[in-house]
C-alpha cells in the first residue's frame, strides 16, 4: 500500500468509497504495481477481497504482498482472500487430472465463443457472502474484485464485447448491487494514434471500460524517454464528479517504484532533479 | 440552437448525442430528461449504462410520478435468470407493450441510454429498423439516444447518424468544465442547419450555454485587438483639428528660402550694421616674404 497514492486518491484504509470501479490501464509500461497496492490496500481495510490472477501464480503475488506487508496466505486462511489462480485453472482444464476438480470458471478456453459468463459466475458466487456464516469465523467488509488483467483474455481468444459484458455484470453485481468496489488493470502495447496495428481490440476494450468506470489510472512511460530517477506517469482521471469541480479532472504525476513501495510527485519535482 | 432542443424535439423526431473517452454525454442527456419532465411529458428511460438508483439520484429533486425507468442495467443477457429488461427486448413490439403498461394516454419521450449497449448486441440494421419504427408513431413520441462513437466501426455510427433528425456531438472544451457540442439538424423541409455552441453543465444539471458564435475562437482575437487599440490613452495628438491644420500651414518653416526671405539678404533695409575696412600695411603681411623684397 502507498500511503502517497492514497493521499492523491483522498481515500485510506478507513475510509473510502463505495462503489467504485477503478480502471488501471498502462500503455508501453507497467502498472502491475498498482495493483499489488490495491491489493493490500483493500486486505488491510478488510473488504471481502476476490482476486482473478490471470497473469502470474500465486507465489509471485504473495512475496510482493509480503514486502508490503500483507500476508496473503493468511487472508486465505481467514475467508478473506478468494484467489483465482489462472495458471494453475487453465492447466487443470486442459490436462485434466483425477484429484483435481475441475472448474467451470475457465470454460471459455475451450470454447471462446460461450463468452464469460462462468467466470463472472465465480466471481458472484465469491463475493457473495453465504448465507449462514460459520460460527466464530469473522465478518468482512464490503466486496472487493480485482483483475490482473482483463488483456489476457483477449490473447486467449476472447472478444473484447464479451469482456465489455463481463465487466458490466461485475459493475452491476460488485458495484452498484453490493455497494463493493472493483479495480481491473488493461495493457496495451500499441501507440495511441496508430490504428492498424493488429491491436484493435485492446484498443476498443479501453475505451468501454474508461467508458465504465468511475476513475482511470493511466501508467505510461515518461515522453522523453527512459530515466533513472523517474520511472514514468500516472494520469489520475476522475469521472464522476467530485463538488462543484469539473466533470472529468485530471491530474498529471510522475512516479518512481521503490523496493517497498512507490513515491509520486507533480511533475519535474523529482528529488533526482531539484 | 442546443437551448431550442432542449425546450422540446418535434414528434417523430430522433436526436442522437455523440460522445466519446473524453467527455462523457450523460450529463447532457439527464439535462433533457429534467427538462422533458419540467414540461410535462411523460418520458420513459431505458438504462443499460447507468444504474436506476444511480439515475434516480441524480434526478433526485423531480416529481418524478412521469418518470419511468427501466432496468436494463443489472442484467441485460438474462445470465442471472431475472431479467427485468434484455438486450434482445429491443423492438417495435416489446417497446410498445412496456410503454403502455404504464397507462399513460400521453406519447412518451423515449431515452436510450446508451445506444452502444444495443448495437454490441444487435447488427446495426436490426438497431436502425427499430429506431425509424418507434418514430413512425405509437405510443413513442420522440427518442434521444446516447453513443459512444468510439465504440463502434465508423460505417455503423454513420448509419446510425443518418436517421436522426437532429445530431450532438460533445467534446471537451478549453477550460475546466466547459464543452463544446456541434449541432446538426435536419428539418422536414431537408434543410440543415450546423451550429456549434461551447456550454457548461453545473451540479444540478443546468445547462449555461456560454456563446452563441460558430467559430468561437477567431472571434475573440477579433474583440481583443479592438480593446488593446494604440493610439486610444496617447499623452499627444495623432490627427489636427481644421483649424490646426489651418495655422500649421500658415507657419512657415526655417531654413525654407521664400522670396521675402532672399532679397530681405540681398538688399538689407536701412538700419542695419555695416562693415567698414581700411586695409592696413601689417594686414598684407607675408611669412614667405616677410621683407617684401621678392620678386614673385
Amino acid at each position: 500500500m502507498f500511503t502517497e497514492l492514497n493521499s492523491i486518491l483522498n481515500t485510506s484504509p478507513d475510509s473510502f468509497t463505495r462503489g467504485e470501479f477503478i480502471l488501471v490501464s498502462d500503455r508501453q509500461s507497467d502498472a502491475s504495481f498498482l495493483i499489488h497496492h490495491f491489493l493490500s490496500f483493500y486486505l488491510r481495510s478488510r473488504c471481502k477481497v476476490c482476486f482473478l490472477g490471470l497473469v502470474q501464480s500465486f507465489c509471485h503475488y504473495s512475496a510482493v504482498s509480503q514486502r508490503l506487508g500483507v500476508s496473503l496466505t493468511q487472508a486465505k486462511e481467514k475467508g478473506q482472500l478468494v484467489f483465482f489462480e489462472g495458471l494453475n485453472e487453465s492447466l487443470s482444464l486442459l490436462i485434466p487430472q483425477e484429484n483435481n476438480t475441475e472448474s467451470e470458471a475457465v470454460n471459455f478456453l475451450r470454447d471462446p465463443a460461450v463468452g464469460l459468463r462462468s467466470l463472472y459466475e465465480f466471481v458472484r458466487s465469491s463475493v457473495i457472502s453465504s448465507g449462514s456464516v460459520e460460527e466464530g469465523a469473522e465478518e468482512w467488509g464490503p466486496p472487493v474484485l480485482l483483475v490482473d488483467d482483463l488483456s489476457v483474455l483477449l490473447s486467449l481468444g476472447v472478444n473484447f464485447g464479451a469482456v465489455l459484458d463481463f465487466s458490466h455484470y461485475c459493475r452491476a453485481a460488485v458495484c452498484s448491487q453490493l455497494q463493493g468496489n472493483m479495480v481491473m488493470l488493461v495493457r496495451c502495447n500499441g501507440e495511441e494514434e496508430e490504428e492498424d496495428d493488429g491491436d484493435e481490440e485492446t484498443e476498443a476494450l479501453l475505451k468501454g471500460l474508461t467508458h465504465q468506470c468511475s476513475l482511470n489510472l493511466h501508467v505510461q512511460g515518461l515522453p522523453t524517454g527512459y530515466c533513472k530517477d523517474i520511472h514514468g506517469q500516472v494520469e489520475v482521471c476522475w469521472k464522476r464528479r467530485q463538488g462543484d469541480g469539473p466533470h472529468t479532472q485530471k491530474n498529471l504525476f510522475q512516479y518512481k517504484v521503490h523496493d517497498k513501495g512507490a513515491s509520486f510527485f507533480a511533475r519535474g519535482t523529482s528529488s533526482a532533479v531539484l | 440552437m442546443l437551448s431550442e432542443l432542449l425546450q422540446g424535439i418535434e414528434t417523430g423526431g430522433l436526436l442522437i448525442i455523440r460522445d466519446s473517452c473524453s467527455y462523457s454525454g450523460r450529463d447532457l442527456l439527464q439535462s433533457f430528461i429534467i427538462a422533458a419532465i419540467n414540461r410535462e411529458e411523460v418520458v420513459h428511460v431505458l438504462c443499460f449504462d447507468v444504474s436506476e438508483e444511480e439515475l434516480r439520484d441524480r434526478l433526485k429533486p423531480l416529481d418524478t410520478q412521469r418518470l419511468h425507468i427501466h432496468n436494463a442495467y443489472s442484467d441485460p443477457l438474462g445470465w442471472t435468470g431475472h431479467p427485468a429488461f434484455t438486450v434482445q427486448q429491443f423492438s417495435l413490439e416489446d417497446l410498445t407493450g412496456l410503454i403502455k403498461q404504464t397507462s399513460q394516454p400521453k406519447a412518451a419521450l423515449l431515452v436510450i441510454d446508451s445506444l452502444s449497449w444495443i448495437l454490441r448486441h444487435m447488427t446495426p440494421p436490426t438497431v436502425c429498423r427499430t429506431l425509424q419504427q418507434l418514430r413512425k408513431g405509437g405510443p413513442v413520441r420522440a427518442v434521444i439516444g446516447l453513443l459512444h462513437t468510439d465504440l463502434h466501426q465508423r460505417g455503423t455510427v454513420g448509419s446510425i447518424c443518418h436517421l436522426a433528425t437532429s445530431l450532438i456531438s460533445v467534446a471537451p472544451g478549453v477550460k475546466g468544465n466547459e464543452a463544446v457540442a456541434k449541432i446538426t439538424k435536419r428539418s422536414k423541409s431537408g434543410k440543415v442547419l450546423l451550429d456549434e455552441e461551447i456550454f457548461c453543465i453545473t451540479e444540478d444539471l443546468t445547462v449555461t450555454i456560454l456563446s452563441k458564435p460558430s467559430h468561437p475562437e477567431p472571434k475573440q482575437n477579433n474583440t481583443e485587438e479592438e480593446q488593446t487599440d494604440p493610439t486610444a490613452n496617447l499623452t499627444f495628438n495623432l490627427r489636427l483639428s481644421d483649424s490646426e491644420l489651418e495655422a500649421k500651414q500658415k507657419l512657415a518653416l526655417p531654413f525654407v528660402f521664400s522670396k521675402e526671405k532672399k532679397t530681405a539678404l540681398l538688399h538689407p533695409g536701412p538700419g542695419t550694421g555695416r562693415i567698414l575696412y581700411e586695409p592696413d600695411a601689417n594686414d598684407d603681411y607675408d611669412q614667405e616674404d616677410p621683407d617684401d623684397d621678392l620678386d614673385v
